[in-house]
């Protein structure tokens, strides 16, 4: 299994490459570009939140707990006095940060369904919905956040199966094929959680924005255009244009 | 009382991200009030609609020399704030759909973009990239 460095190294690296094709073939700006890298990274780390005392889980939960602190400061703050929203938002950080964080590690085992193909599915629908519903984005920025959130999360699942390979003995560790899977089977409480994960993927699609646009944008036949495009310099000049 | 106190904690976070309700809208039955209340709340339709976003996007557009404007006939529409800025009605007038053909830096057309263009009177306060979005209702279908 990857360390926390590498997970974090890799998916950074794989987000930077991806967000900056993206900026270049001009589907998103340089802002949007720039949280899209951040989410991809962010995507990197979600896998391990399962594991009670990794540091993706405290990452996590630091960042979940501000962002709805900093949500219910701006839902609030034209109706709220300053000592209501002070009071508010100790509260929902305090129960985020510690509350739930510690009942997550009670709920959770780690290479559970939380290391599996439909829950990183799962997780881009919820960006994409976010982003859209809470935030007012645009249907196709909306979805590259999905999407890069998604793209971080395979690159970690894929990790983890790299590492599960033993080179050195040439033998498959205990660990092959527990990250990059469909569910699980093994028993009732496993099968349920597969079927739950399966029937609210369809659920949130119903409530997910529009995909037209990121599906000409991302997946067409003028996105491998645009791609193309952007290989080599158009007008011939090497660096002088 | 940790429990309790959970619980607590939760409602409180929960009531900020309810959605306000539904306004009331008057569709316009084609008795005359009806359609006075309704011309009220959206304001008149947009003159010149297809001149101002031309105008709107020639600053707006990254390529916007031969650029292609399909644009359609105003809807009223409204629009929501998003559930995390309360969600409260924010905007209410006529929407007009465009789908914008922009050449790319290599000169090669990108098929349309649909944008959808929100007006207020004859000021345009708001483009949006997509044919549809979650937070905005279409009343005139």
């Amino acid at each position: 299994m990857a360390n926390f460095n590498t997970h974090f190294n890799v998916a950074a690296g794989a987000s930077a490459v991806v967000s900056a094709t993206l900026l270049s073939m001009e589907v998103v700006s340089p802002q949007e570009a720039v949280v899209a890298f951040f989410l991809g990274t962010l995507g990197g780390l979600l896998p391990d939140v399962d594991s009670p005392r990794s540091t993706s889980i405290k990452v996590a939960f630091n960042i979940l707990s501000l962002l709805m602190t900093i949500l219910i400061i701006f839902v609030k703050s034209s109706t709220y006095s300053l000592v209501e929203m002070v009071v508010v938002a100790s509260l929902v950080f305090v129960t985020i940060r510690y509350a739930f964080l510690e009942f997550f590690r009670k709920i959770s085992k780690h290479r559970g369904m939380f290391h599996s193909i439909p829950v990183a599915s799962l997780w881009g629908l919820v960006i994409a919905i976010v982003s859209q519903w809470f935030f007012d984005l645009n249907s196709l920025v909306s979805w590259v956040y999905g999407f890069m959130i998604t793209l971080g999360y395979f690159v970690h699942l894929i990790l983890d199966e790299i590492y599960s390979v033993d080179l050195g003995n040439r033998r498959m560790k205990k660990s092959s094929g527990t990250a990059l899977k469909f569910g699980m089977f093994k028993n009732r409480q496993q099968q349920i959680q597969t079927i739950v994960i399966y029937l609210l993927i369809p659920l949130l699609f119903s409530i997910a924005p529009d995909t037209e646009l990121v599906q000409t944008a991302l997946f067409s036949k003028e996105a491998w255009l645009s791609f193309t495009d952007i290989i080599l310099p158009y007008d011939g000049k090497w660096f002088f244009h | 009382m940790k429990k309790r106190l959970s619980i607590l904690a939760l409602s409180v976070l929960f009531v900020g991200c309810v959605p306000a309700p539904k306004p009331t809208i008057g569709l316009g039955t084609g008795i005359g009030s009806s359609t006075q209340n309704s011309d009220l709340e959206y304001g008149r339709p947009p003159r010149n609609y297809a001149s101002a976003i031309r105008d709107y996007f020639s600053s707006r557009l990254k390529h916007p020399q031969g650029a292609n404007f399909q644009i359609s006939a105003p809807k009223r529409a409204y629009k929501r704030k998003g559930l995390a800025y309360g969600g409260d009605v924010e905007w209410k007038g006529w929407l007009v759909k465009a789908d914008i053909a922009e050449q790319s830096r290599t000169g090669r057309y990108h098929s349309p973009k649909p944008h959808l263009v929100l007006f207020s009177g004859d000021q345009i306060v708001e483009d949006i990239l997509g044919s549809s979005h979650k937070l905005i209702t279409i009343v005139d279908k």
